[in-house]
């Protein structure tokens, strides 16, 4: 397809990508060497950002060979350049010498103490390691300094998951959902992690934020599910007042219903289309769950 | 009154040299601002001061999203007094002299040699070589208001305002050219001396340096009585009682 693309249009593209940070490496190193390639002395000014994009692309899909012309070119231009060490440092790094990389990056934090990209590449080096608790130790240090860098909270938030440390996890996923409450997906996160985490203290914190998410997003389906399970887990649950458990159960039924109504409407807008009769099963399947959960619902009520 | 006929010498000899060599004296500095620029580098403890005081805004504006005990956590991790960090973390004032700081000093300079005495010596020049000249007419019709604008240099009271004089016509192109160094230099140039202006009107105004002692004080007092009120509570009666979801109601009428 890019064959028949102008420099132009994939000049467009590598920006658009460029502006919203998209990490598309495939697409990057396709219209690099399709395209740009034979037309990069026409991008003026904006080939040495292109060459920093192709480089981190490329490095992404392991394309080593493309990452390093694109380095070496960007030295010839820019040397001494801390942009063009940090490319370096992640070649490094994509070759598997770490100890290499891990210098070049305490060489460039040695110059210059804030620079955050050094910082988090220590810590990705760490975690390429396989070395997470090292990694989450060096993290949270990071953090001490740089409280408001949203991307390293997440990335906190996933290394915690990944060690079962559902407190710690969930005190990230408050800052998260403190710098974008609208966005619905970290309240469903939030809600996910204290759904795991289980206890009846928890699994109400849980539903709230299920519904938040839902409230927010009403096609969220995972957490209409959530929230539909999450009410159910309550409302069967001792030591709880009869008012609060059928508030639960009315919680509960409303989601499913949700539910069904989300599944009625996507089987009447792909009637026209051939369903597979796989996922039909699949969807009748999970229906008649959700209608036997209910059903037990009553009954224990 | 009669038409005024411009000798065609003062075009070649005034008109066009004073636009060449405005445009070409942006082009100078912005090149010269380029090679004159130190790289700012930021210091490591004001970074991560910044950072503790967005994080503590942030709580304060966005903590009703999270459980109370969540936010009485964090507000305890600031505020505390016996560990909070804005009292425990000392920052000496960082309220620098310029004239004590020589970095500062000749930050000032390079600015001062870029922006203001260009400006005096061009403008003191193109006042001297060409002054009393009338160079161009605007093709519309001003009120008396534009003389003193367009006529500087030139005090004729029975002239047209729509005549502009040599020294005006100056002051029209320092300030008109911007969009051509937009277009030939790129988005952020130095050549532009409005801009110039602009910053250094702004920083006199943002001189006094952040002293992150007093912020913190600041800081301190605002999350200090800011309280916690949870915004989600009853979230589950909202959305499942009366208030009808939009999508729910779309689907309805749709499908019902």
């Amino acid at each position: 397809m890019a064959q028949h693309m102008s420099w132009e249009e994939a000049r467009g593209i590598l920006r658009k990508l460029r502006e919203e940070q998209v990490r598309d490496g495939d697409l990057v190193v396709n219209l690099w060497e399709d395209v740009l390639l034979e037309a990069s002395h026409k991008l003026g000014n904006e080939l040495w950002n292109v060459y920093e994009q192709v480089c981190v692309a490329a490095l992404d899909c392991q394309r080593l060979d493309v990452a390093d012309t694109c380095i070496e070119a960007l030295n010839a231009k820019f040397p001494g350049s801390v942009r063009v060490r940090r490319l370096e440092g992640m070649l490094l790094e994509a070759e598997g010498r770490y100890e290499q990389a891990r210098e070049v990056y305490k060489a460039i934090l040695d110059k210059d103490d804030a620079n955050m990209f050094a910082r988090k590449r220590l810590v990705a080096i760490l975690k390429a390691q396989r070395k997470i608790p090292e990694a989450i130790e060096k993290l949270n240090e990071y953090l001490k300094k740089f409280m408001t860098d949203y991307e390293g909270w997440n990335e906190l938030c996933d290394m915690y998951l990944s060690m079962h440390d559902y407190t710690n996890a969930c005190f990230c996923m408050e800052e998260l959902i403190m710098s974008n409450p609208h966005n619905h997906l970290y309240h469903q996160k939030y809600a996910d992690i204290k759904y795991t985490y289980g206890g009846t203290d928890s699994m109400e914190i849980a539903r709230t934020y299920y519904a938040q998410a839902v409230k927010l997003c009403p096609n969220n389906m995972r957490a209409l599910y959530g929230l539909f399970l999450s009410a159910t887990n309550l409302s069967m649950s001792s030591g709880k007042g009869a008012k609060e458990r059928s508030a639960n159960s009315k919680y509960a039924a409303w989601a499913a219903d949700q539910i069904r109504i989300k599944y009625k409407v996507t089987k009447e807008n792909e009637l026209h289309w051939a369903q597979q009769p796989e996922q039909q099963m699949r969807e009748t399947k999970v229906l008649e769950s959700i209608e036997k959960l209910l059903e037990s619902l009553q009954v224990t009520n | 009154m009669a038409e005024l006929l411009l000798d065609s010498n003062i075009r070649v000899w005034v008109f066009l040299p004073i636009v060449v060599i405005t445009f070409l004296i942006g082009i100078i500095r912005h090149y010269v601002t380029i090679l004159l620029s130190s790289e700012k580098k930021s210091d490591l403890q004001q970074v991560a001061d910044s950072h503790a005081l967005i994080r503590s805004r942030v709580l304060r504006e966005n903590g009703k999203y999270i459980p109370k005990q969540s936010f009485l956590m964090r507000k305890s991790f600031f505020n505390s007094d016996n560990h909070g960090f804005f009292k425990v973390e000392k920052r000496e004032s960082q309220a620098k002299n310029p004239m004590t700081d020589p970095s500062m000093m000749t930050d000032m300079m390079k600015g001062n040699i870029t922006n203001v005495l260009p400006m005096i010596v061009i403008g003191g020049w193109i006042n001297w070589a060409f002054s009393g000249f009338l160079t161009t007419k605007v093709p519309f019709p001003l009120t008396l208001r534009f003389k003193p604008m367009l006529q500087r240099g030139i005090e004729l009271v029975t002239l047209d305002a729509s005549w502009v004089s040599s020294a005006s016509w100056y002051f029209l192109n320092v300030f008109g050219l911007r969009s051509m160094y937009t277009l030939i230099l790129g988005q952020d140039n130095a050549a532009d001396q409005t801009r110039a202006m602009q910053d250094q009107m702004s920083a006199s105004a943002m001189m006094a340096p952040p002293d992150p002692m007093k912020a913190f004080k600041a800081e301190w007092e605002a999350l200090e009585v800011c309280g916690h009120d949870f915004i989600l509570e009853g979230i589950e009666e909202e959305l499942t009682g009366g208030i009808i979801q939009p999508e729910t109601i779309y689907i309805k009428n749709k499908f019902a």
